[in-house]
């Protein structure tokens, strides 16, 4: 629990030094599509199907010209159904089901991106999120509930991406990135919920 | 123009942020479940004949409400009785004492949730008096074990009793319980595809 109090500790200093230079920088919000492929024992032990169901926002405070900081949140929708199987189970009884695998994730990521330029066609940035990622996760034998855990979980994000503003002067543009979804999760033969994830999206300055 | 990203921003979200349903992604017959257990101790090809029956045990809520034969009843019997045949045993009608002793209930529960349910794959064969297989004053003996099941509707459960050794045991033992649970479990059509199921799962269930 420790761990989690120092996130939280981190985000709000992020705002409170994001508001602090609210008159020398503008908010940007990055709204995109995602997708993400499971990786690792999320993968192997959950859903191996790439979700394409998924959002991802990141609203940052420019500090400096290139560098933003603020917070990212958004949704990934990962579901398979697996067909009909006989499983084993620890009591000894035989059970024949199609099992399915639902995980929801949302990010709450503090979060800092850098821009290597702020001119030209194509800007390449790096951006780096910490923070937790609500985790629901559900299974389900034929219709019935077999598992039903919500979990806050650690999560970390490095993301390499480029931005294309719609014109010279536009502050307006394309933005399309790759990330690691880093999430720890320890439950049974689940390791980690970690993905890798694609997004294309719009990025704009949260003024009139 | 300018204005209208965030709304672009938005729709994007609510379009993408569907989570596919998995319960409204299963058709009636993946939805079932068939959970069989046995006697570890059992030896099945130690028993030639076999009895079901000749009407199945309702019980609501773990209460006997009647025993009924409506035609669903006796065409599970007969597709029960076939299979077993198939499987090398022999049938016999009342009025012989048979190796195994073969009951159905149909049950039906009311609450939903995830409960403990200590004997869901066998006990309910106890709501036959012994009498009926001429042990008169015998008890019925199911090992208790613990499942973890959302219960939302019916399910029919068949349990075999060893009838043979009752004497030298002094009980009825359990044998074999087959269960069978989720939509479509009370349909016709599917007493021959339901009943199949559990025996294909229970391979060690022939007299030979």
């Amino acid at each position: 629990m420790r761990s989690y109090k120092s996130y939280i500790l981190l985000i709000t200093v992020m705002f409170i030094a994001a508001g602090s230079f609210a008159q020398q920088g503008e908010f940007r919000l990055t709204a995109s599509y995602a997708a993400a492929i499971p990786v690792g024992s999320f993968k192997d032990n959950v859903v191996s199907k790439t979700s394409f169901r998924g959002v991802d926002v990141n609203l940052l405070y420019g500090v400096t010209s290139k560098l933003s900081v603020g917070l990212t949140t958004g949704y990934q929708d990962f579901y398979e159904k697996y067909p009909r199987q006989v499983y084993k189970l620890s009591d000894g009884s035989d059970i024949s089901a199609v099992v399915s695998n639902s995980v929801q994730q949302i990010p709450f990521l503090a979060t800092a991106r850098y821009d290597f330029t702020t001119s030209g066609l194509i800007r390449p940035y790096v951006l780096g999120g910490v923070g937790g990622q609500l985790v629901l996760n559900r299974q389900f034998l034929g219709e019935y509930t077999n598992d039903n855990t919500n979990r806050f979980a650690f999560a970390a994000r490095p993301e390499a991406g480029i931005y294309i503003p719609f014109g010279k002067d536009s502050h307006t543009g394309i933005n399309l990135g790759a990330y690691y979804n880093y999430i720890p999760y320890n439950k049974g033969s689940i390791d980690n919920m970690n993905s890798i994830g694609i997004k294309l999206g719009i990025g704009f300055p949260m003024r009139d | 123009m300018k204005k209208s990203w965030p709304g672009i921003a938005l729709a994007l979200l609510i379009f993408t942020g569907c989570a596919k349903d998995p319960l409204n992604n299963l058709s009636s017959d993946e939805a079932r479940l068939y959970i069989t257990n046995h006697n570890d101790s059992a030896s099945f090809s130690s028993y030639t004949s076999f009895r079901v029956a000749d009407s199945v045990a309702v019980i609501h809520n773990n209460q006997l409400q009647e025993k009924a034969r409506t035609d669903f009843d006796a065409q599970l019997i007969e597709a029960i009785a076939a299979r077993m045949q198939q499987n090398g045993y022999t049938r016999v009608q009342a009025g012989t004492t048979p190796d195994i002793g073969i009951t159905i209930s149909r049950v039906y529960n009311d609450y939903t949730g995830v409960i403990s349910y200590p004997d869901y794959w066998g006990g309910y064969g106890g709501y036959w008096d012994p009498f009926y297989w001429g042990y008169p004053g015998y008890g019925y003996y199911f090992p208790g074990i613990i499942g973890t099941y959302t219960v939302t509707d019916g399910a029919i459960s068949i349990d075999m009793f060893d009838i043979k050794n009752a004497k030298a045991n002094d009980k009825l033992d359990f044998l074999w319980n087959g269960l069978i649970r989720g939509s479509g479990t009370f349909t016709s059509a599917n007493i021959n595809k339901n009943v199949q199921a559990l025996f294909d799962q229970s391979t060690y269930l022939k007299r030979n």
